[in-house]
């Protein structure tokens, strides 16, 4: 950064140099070295506003990259069915996913309805012999009959089914790869890395150029959303077997093949599973999303209700969701259970099959296939009308909160940032901020990050979701830090919000969007709270995490100096705690930002906004550019809370 | 336990000639300084390599064990594997049988691994995701053995190790004195010539691993094989070892049999391991004894009743067996062996002197 450079020579002259000073002759160096920084910022600043304080920022790259990239996606929309990428590639790739879906999706509608939920308890049952978890796994799997979403369940399993398995048949022979060599893992890593940090929808864009609007696109959304945990777990799971079980296989005389199949692999399967959970957890998070790409099922239903605001069957189908991807797990693990003393037997299991096929039979012969309508949604109806006279008899509180957070703080906030303040200061402090916490690398990054923002044309967007997400954290980081020190010092406290935290953080996101959308209208201020509700899960599990693992010693030793419990919370908890709860911040706003693009269904505007609009009218040339200009701002968001974490810690880890 | 459970071979000779380990970027360069006498610290310093095992020499005789004994760091573990050939050897050659391993390839190696050979672990080494039957029988289901076959072969090495009855439970089910019956069980099950042990009973408790040194020197005796055995315990290398290497800096200081280690160290630092052992326990009377001429005259002692009136004792007999009989007055002893023939004879101030 040339502009922040320059000062620095005339800021070591105004800091005094207090030749009195008597103690160690260091300090008026260290002292002047710890404000020279600092003024190199303010004197930067001021320089920068004094220059360009009128200058509005030239998008010289405007319609650069947007047009080749509609171009290209006009060209794909019309060769799709003649040029050999796709007759050759894609489209192959595309009939053998559609394939795939369909006939998953065909069996479990030809199955008579109570096969699925039986076959789910036998297995479980046969694998583990635990009749509660068995019966607790057919009453979930029957759950989205109950409230009438069967069919679109299904849809949503088949979905999730053939997803999940693309990723272990991706992600677990990757994982392996990795595993055993680093050059690989050196490649792979970073790309994995990526795909946790950018928002989803960007993944979108792609996948309808590649694949078209249908559910093959969702299914690949998906897989890639989901693969990074599958990888990683693998990758981990076999570096961990113990190097004397792979010497003593190889002592016997194994080949490479056996030892990976008959030690490493098995030995690695405990990591694995937890991969594949991760794995239908991330699933799950994104099936919803996927109905954007018109993939149907659970996901289309509550989309549906957002634009209804029918929370009650949101609800319903969110809740349905969460069943799918439990029976899933459940199922996955039941499979994965190698503790022979624990299954049932092979004739038992035989017996189960047997039965099962002759029920599946009889159910078709008998024409009971369909789910017997038993509650439907209505059950939910309360819901619709709770949420219903919250709007209307709350509104003396909602009203004003909404008006102050768009009114008050909001706009003004915006209006500074795009009107006032000279845009070279929104490069320079940024950069500034990355040069102090990780050197001139991120710095050079940060600003060439913020630079592209405006040069792409999309400035005043991105200072708008920028102040839509620093709005959101600091909400967020309002509840989530005082709640997270608090569940970590006290055990009861933990045990109440456990259940709520658990709820928030499975629910797909847009359910608790639908009655924030009722009490507030559309506009900024549901999608921010919405923002809130979904960031504050992680922000307060891991702080208190942090302040849980501090060591019992250094508390005791601080309580034997006397010190009151406050003393001890904020001399020793807190700052050893300090490097965990900056890793909450971290998550904190990698979750706000995902979920403030989200937000762009429900009037969030701006950027979100405008990758909305781009999935779902097809305008691939904007997307793209925004989707960099989001997973620019995502990779600087997270190095730049990742750096102050590192810094935070104790100098022995580094 | 019939002889055909604890096997049919007698073993074969092992030899290990000019032997060099080094880790790092630049082994040639290394082990040039090291043939300049550079010391492991110059080579780390000039190299960023690290000398593993140093021009290490030796042969194992068939059904003779050999224990290679040395603290942490000393290289004693990276010799086992080079030996086994777990890693690749820098330098020198590993002769098993007239057979070079450090010449072959993958699957030359892998068939004398099938064939001949077997390692017990520090840590075991078991597969938790095996019955302690499957783990018994992995060596023989790697050979491709019919599983009827390989699971009966493994149930009678399993009651040849004393765990008869844990054949279908879990490695973590066990203690850890029985989940090295295990490792011990799973070595055996392929019946081989030559065994290496890695610190074997280090991870277990003292009673356990009393019980499992005495467990080996019984298998041993009825089976002998050939063993390289390595340990960090002097005492346990002086039970089990017919011949004891002391390592120390990835080199052998001395070489011998524990006797000759206890009444004659080569460096201090051998004499320092020496130096705690219970002397009148190790050596016997045979090691200390001035040998004669067969036939040659046995010196009189009016008050003894052996031979030519001197109070006799057994070669193999620990001094501390005949301690007595010296304090009670006897000035020599006339050393016998099994067949009653005088073979040497012990002064007491030759005792005194080995014992002081």
């Amino acid at each position: 950064m040339t502009v922040a450079a320059e000062p620095v020579a005339d800021t070591g002259e105004p800091v005094p140099a207090p030749a009195a000073v008597d103690t160690a002759p260091a300090a008026p160096v260290s002292r002047a070295r710890r404000l020279a920084p600092w003024a190199v910022l303010v004197v930067g600043v001021l320089a920068l506003q004094a220059a360009f304080a009128s200058a509005t920022f030239p998008a010289r790259l405007d319609t650069t990259f947007s047009d080749p990239l509609d171009r290209l996606a006009r060209w794909a929309q019309s060769n799709r069915r003649t040029h050999p990428l796709f007759t050759g590639f894609f489209s192959p790739l595309t009939r053998a996913l559609t394939w795939a879906l369909d006939s998953v999706q065909g069996l479990l509608e030809w199955l008579p309805w109570f096969v699925l939920p039986a076959a789910v308890g036998l297995l479980i049952l046969v694998r583990t012999r635990s009749r509660g978890q068995a019966a607790v796994a057919v009453a979930v799997t029957l759950y989205p009959g109950l409230v009438g979403l069967w069919p679109e369940t299904m849809a949503t399993l088949a979905l999730m089914t053939v997803s999940v398995v693309l990723c272990v048949v991706i992600g677990a022979p990757l994982g392996v790869w990795c595993a055993f060599r680093p050059g690989v893992e050196r490649v792979v890593r970073p790309v994995l890395d990526a795909m946790q940090t950018v928002p989803a929808p960007i993944y979108f864009l792609p996948m309808l150029l590649f694949f078209g609007v249908g559910p093959v696109a969702g299914a690949f959304a998906t897989v890639i959303y989901a693969l990074p945990p599958m990888v990683r777990l693998t990758t981990l799971g076999i570096r961990q077997v113990p190097g004397e079980a792979v010497e003593a296989s190889t002592m016997f005389g194994a080949s490479g093949r056996q030892t990976l199949l008959k030690v490493r692999l098995p030995m690695a399967l405990p990591a694995i599973m937890t991969g594949i959970s991760q794995s239908i957890m991330m699933a799950l998070g994104i099936v919803v999303l996927a109905a954007l790409l018109a993939s149907g099922g659970l996901g289309q239903v509550i989309l549906e209700a957002l634009r209804q605001r029918a929370t009650g069957r949101g609800l319903a189908a969110g809740l349905a969701i969460v069943a799918v991807a439990t029976v899933l797990d459940r199922a996955a693990r039941a499979v994965a259970q190698t503790d022979r003393t624990r299954w049932l037997g092979r004739r038992p299991a035989l017996i189960a099959l047997g039965a099962l096929v002759a029920a599946a039979v009889a159910g078709r012969l008998a024409g009971s296939v369909a789910f017997p309508g038993v509650a439907e949604t209505t059950l939910f109806d309360p819901v619709d009308s709770g949420v219903v006279w919250v709007r209307d008899n709350l509104s003396w509180f909602t009203r004003p909160v909404n008006d102050t957070i768009v009114g008050d703080v909001y706009v003004p906030v915006r209006d500074f940032l795009t009107g006032t303040v000279a845009w070279p200061v929104l490069v320079a402090v940024p950069a500034w901020l990355a040069w102090r916490v990780k050197g001139w690398r991120l710095a050079v990054f940060t600003a060439a990050a913020v630079v592209t923002m405006g040069l792409l044309g999309w400035w005043a967007d991105s200072i708008d979701t920028l102040t839509q997400v620093a709005a959101a954290v600091v909400l967020s980081l309002a509840v989530a830090l005082p709640l997270g020190v608090w569940a970590g010092t006290s055990t009861r406290v933990e045990a109440v919000l456990g259940p709520v935290l658990d709820t928030l953080q499975t629910l797909p996101s847009f359910v608790y969007m639908i009655p924030v959308v009722n009490w507030f209208t559309v506009g900024i201020v549901p999608g921010m709270i919405a923002s809130v509700l979904y960031a504050v899960v992680p922000g307060i599990r891991i702080t208190a995490l942090g302040i849980r693992q501090v060591p019992t010693e250094s508390l005791e030793a601080s309580q034997a100096f006397g010190a009151t419990p406050a003393q001890t919370l904020l001399g020793v908890r807190i700052p050893l705690a300090a490097p965990t709860i900056m890793a909450a911040v971290n998550q904190v706003i990698m979750m706000v930002l995902a979920m403030v693009i989200i937000a762009g269904l429900v009037g969030g505007g701006a950027l979100g906004f405008q990758v909305i609009n781009a999935v779902t009218r097809g305008e691939v040339g904007d997307g793209f550019e925004v989707g960099a200009i989001i997973a620019l701002m995502a990779m600087v968001l997270d190095r730049l809370t990742q750096g102050i974490g590192q810094r935070l810690q104790p100098p022995s880890d580094r | 336990m019939s002889t055909d459970v604890a096997g049919s071979g007698a073993g074969v000779p092992l030899a290990v000639d000019g032997l060099w380990k080094v880790f790092g970027p630049r082994p040639d360069r290394a082990l040039t300084l090291a043939a300049d006498g550079a010391t492991r610290a110059e080579i780390q310093a000039a190299t960023g390599c690290t000398i593993g095992v140093r021009d290490v020499s030796f042969t194992v005789a068939p059904g003779e064990t050999f224990v290679v004994m040395g603290l942490s760091g000393s290289g004693k573990s990276t010799l086992v594997r080079c030996v086994a050939r777990l890693t690749d050897v820098t330098r020198g050659r590993v002769t098993l049988d007239g057979q070079d391993l450090t010449a072959m390839g993958d699957a030359d190696l892998r068939r004398i691994r099938r064939r001949t050979m077997s390692m017990v672990f520090q840590h075991f080494g078991l597969f938790p995701h095996r019955r302690v039957i499957d783990n018994v029988a992995y060596g023989l289901e790697v050979q491709g053995v019919a599983k009827a076959d390989r699971q009966a072969r493994a149930a009678e090495v399993i009651e040849v190790v004393g765990l008869g009855g844990w054949a279908q439970h879990y490695p973590q089910q066990l203690s850890g004195g029985m989940q090295q019956r295990v490792g011990l069980a799973r070595a055996l099950a392929v019946d081989p010539k030559v065994l290496f042990f890695d610190e074997p009973f280090s991870a277990l408790d003292p009673l356990i691993r009393r019980d499992m040194q005495d467990e080996l020197l019984r298998l041993q005796r009825a089976m002998p094989r050939t063993i390289v055995f390595i340990t960090h315990d002097f005492a346990e290398a002086i039970k089990l070892g017919d011949r004891i290497a002391i390592m120390k800096d990835g080199a052998f200081d001395q070489v011998g049999t524990a006797t000759e280690l206890i009444t004659n160290p080569a460096t201090d630092y051998v004499r320092e391991f020496t130096e705690d052992i219970p002397k009148a326990k190790v050596l016997t009377a045979a090691a200390l004894m001035t040998p004669m001429a067969p036939g040659a005259e046995v010196p009189h002692d009016p008050t003894g009743a052996g031979p030519g009136g001197a109070r006799t004792v057994a070669a193999g007999a620990a001094v501390e067996t005949f301690l007595p009989v010296l304090l009670d007055g006897a000035d020599t002893l006339t050393v016998v062996d099994a067949d009653g023939r005088a073979v040497g004879v012990l002064a007491r101030t030759d005792v005194a002197r080995a014992l002081g």
